[in-house]
């Protein structure tokens, strides 16, 4: 077979400069992908604004000769959405276009556009500024960080079981498999230990985080300490690693009151999984909205333990499905505060105080539990206010039913005209809702 | 406190102005036109960005007075090269006051240092009175507590006469955009822009004038109105409706 490979410029990147055009025309089209693909760049085109900014978004180029003049919209529009999305802002974006008058390569060049061409174009002069922008693009990215290595949230903890007798090993085994793996050659440090009543760990397999549970062959009540071979082994078990792991890692700490906030809802069928739920759009409203990841961290953790109050609250009053009484009312406003009690000791969790504190406050002063003005409510709170309402429109309720996202949208819009919710932070959620939508409409 | 003032400007009587969608052929003919018989306007480059934060109170009553027919809009305006994402970041910004109607308005014009345009918003620091009460009117907005609630951004080019009898311009590439503003204090600026509520689809061609057209404005004038897509709202009332989920026209978005 003959080797096809394009020739590459003497001292250029074996990677193929990545390319998309965005011309309606098919044969200028093909002249310039031919030519485009003689000096090794690899081309993709687009037939009219919606496709080519389609291939950009999924092929993330390094450069997009634009065309002025599409069937669908003007390349300006293209341009800048280009520039307004920051995943793919970055690209250089070459204008080519028979419109040559200045006020045309003027107004190319403030949306965004690195060079403005003319047709007919030279085919040296366009290589040139094509590389000239290219060489442009590498210089000004600035270096790209590498994505943070994620820690599993919710790895199961290992256990080692070292009990003498075969049938209550495998016992122990059998009631630990659903929460715990288990340490097979010894010879790691492991979440937790099962000994026998006098026997002592094996010293590589414990450390100071590791829990170490005796197995009473008595009535000794379970603790910290011993614990027997029933039912509630695996749970009792796992409320000590937890608290081991408390101890080592104040991360672990802010896990498990997620777990406690998460427990809560799930005795309520209407709000199983509502913290995760708006923890993520939250997350999402943020990163639109530009925050930078120190407070997109805070909005989550704030977003998953913001309800953490209601522990302290009668279940009964928590989960009534049909209207409060005022004295119930008055209870359940004052799980903010409840929560912030339960928070504030610990020291790293105070970024998301505010959040826990004021998520029902309202920009028109009409909010609880400080009837806060607008002025003194945080973004970030506001944020989580907004997702955690938005949400809560999405699921039944006793009382109501649920509503599209779009319909939510509206409804809190309305919110926003009564002056209750931050306009640009429901105006991001509204954004995401109509891409959201877009994209559905696309498949 | 100390009141600096960098610049103002003010117009003397009501200008009519009118503005309408139209599409790029019919606005490029609008253009080509104007600059026949006007000079481009001296204060402006040509498409360079023009991004505006307006004003309104918690309860929107500058909003709702607009969309009853007239108001006082307040605003802050700068003008880059390239378009910014984030607002009140160079050293002085133009704060406004523009009293609209259906058809005419009346403009004050301030230049003050960016620095002390929260003093402003809160009514701490006071503009100097003009001659058509305008600063007056704006001084009862403040009270009532305003912050920037939307911003628009938009290359225009315009063509004025050197008397500034008239003027006509056309935005291009015009943005809605959200504004996360937290309190009128100098730790909340500069201000990153939030995300695009809605982007015309068209060009806005806006024809200003006092007292009467030159003949060949006037039929310039009616072939835009016959060539329209629509007649516009104030930006300031299209994106007001846009955040609020008001909107009545079909814009992109």
């Amino acid at each position: 077979m003959k080797n096809l490979a394009v020739t590459m410029p003497p001292g250029s990147s074996t990677t193929p400069t990545s390319v998309v055009v965005v011309e309606d025309d098919p044969a200028s089209a093909d002249v310039l992908q031919r030519r485009l693909q003689a000096n090794g760049m690899k081309v993709s085109v687009g037939r009219d604004g919606g496709e080519g900014l389609a291939l950009v978004r999924e092929i993330v180029p390094d450069l997009v000769l634009l065309d002025v003049m599409l069937p669908d919209t003007d390349g300006y529009d293209v341009c800048l959405r280009i520039k307004s999305d920051g995943a793919i802002s970055h690209i250089p974006v070459i204008f080519l276009s028979a419109r040559g008058e200045v006020v045309d390569k003027v107004r190319g060049l403030s949306c965004g556009a690195a060079d403005y061409v003319t047709k007919p174009w030279n085919a040296a002069e366009l290589l040139a500024r094509i590389d000239a922008v290219l060489l442009q693009a590498r210089n000004a990215r600035p270096p790209r960080l590498e994505p943070q290595a994620l820690r599993p949230q919710h790895a199961r903890p290992v256990a080692s079981i070292a009990l003498k007798d075969g049938a209550r090993r495998a016992s122990a085994e059998k009631l630990l498999a659903a929460r715990f793996d288990f340490a097979r050659d010894g010879a790691e440090v492991v979440d937790l230990v099962l000994i026998d009543e006098g026997a002592t760990p094996e010293r590589e397999l414990v450390d100071d985080g590791t829990a170490v549970l005796v197995i009473a062959r008595g009535s000794e009540t379970p603790s910290s300490e011993f614990a027997r071979l029933d039912g509630e082994l695996s749970r009792h078990a796992e409320l000590l690693v937890r608290e081991m792991r408390l101890v080592r890692d104040m991360g672990a700490a802010a896990d498990a009151l997620i777990t406690l906030a998460t427990a809560l809802e799930a005795h309520d069928r209407f709000m199983m999984g509502h913290s995760e739920r708006v923890a993520g759009r939250a997350v999402s409203i943020a990163a639109l909205l530009g925050l930078d990841q120190a407070a997109i961290g805070t909005i989550r953790l704030g977003a998953l333990l913001r309800d953490v109050g209601n522990a302290k609250l009668p279940p009964p009053i928590v989960h009534k499905p049909g209207e409060l009484t005022a004295h119930e009312r008055e209870a359940v406003e004052r799980h903010p505060l409840l929560g912030e009690e339960i928070l504030r000791h610990v020291s790293p969790l105070a970024p998301i105080l505010p959040i826990v504190r004021w998520h029902h406050e309202r920009l028109d002063g009409a909010g609880y539990p400080d009837h806060l003005p607008a002025e003194k409510i945080p973004l970030e709170v506001r944020i989580v206010s907004v997702a955690d309402r938005f949400e809560a429109l999405l699921v039944d309720r006793p009382d109501r039913a649920a509503v599209t996202e779009q319909e939510a949208v509206r409804i809190l819009q309305g919110a926003v005209g009564r002056g209750e919710l931050d306009p640009a932070v429901v105006a991001a959620l509204a954004a995401q809702v109509r891409s959201g939508a877009a994209l559905e409409g696309e498949q | 406190m100390k009141n600096i003032v960098l610049d103002a400007t003010s117009d003397t009587a009501r200008r009519y102005e009118h503005r309408f969608l139209v599409n790029e052929a019919v606005a490029r003919l609008a253009l080509r036109t104007s600059g026949t018989y006007l000079p481009l306007d001296r204060d402006d480059r040509p498409y360079q960005w023009s991004t505006t934060a307006y004003l309104d109170t918690y309860d929107w009553r500058i909003f709702r007075a607009a969309e009853s027919g007239a108001a006082l809009q307040l605003r802050v305006r700068e003008y880059h090269r390239t378009r910014p994402n984030e607002i009140l970041a160079g050293g002085s910004v133009y704060f406004e006051m523009k009293d609209d109607s259906a058809s005419t308005s009346f403009k004050e014009r301030y230049e003050v240092p960016t620095s002390d345009l929260p003093a402003y918003m809160r009514g701490d620091q006071k503009l100097p009175r003009d001659e058509n009460g305008l600063v007056e009117r704006a001084d009862k907005a403040i009270a009532s507590g305003v912050r920037p609630v939307v911003v628009t951004q938009y290359n225009r080019i315009a063509y004025a006469a050197p008397d500034g009898s008239m003027r006509i311009t056309a935005d291009h590439n015009l943005m809605y955009l959200a504004v996360p503003w937290i309190a009128n204090e100098p730790s909340s600026m500069p201000c990153r822009i939030g995300p695009v509520i809605a982007r015309e689809p068209g060009v806005i061609i806006e024809v200003k004038w006092f007292r009467e057209l030159p003949r060949w404005a006037d039929e310039l004038y009616s072939y835009v109105r016959d060539h329209m897509v629509n007649e516009r709202p104030s930006k300031f009332v299209v994106a007001l409706r846009h955040l609020l989920g008001e909107e009545q026209t079909g814009l992109s978005k």
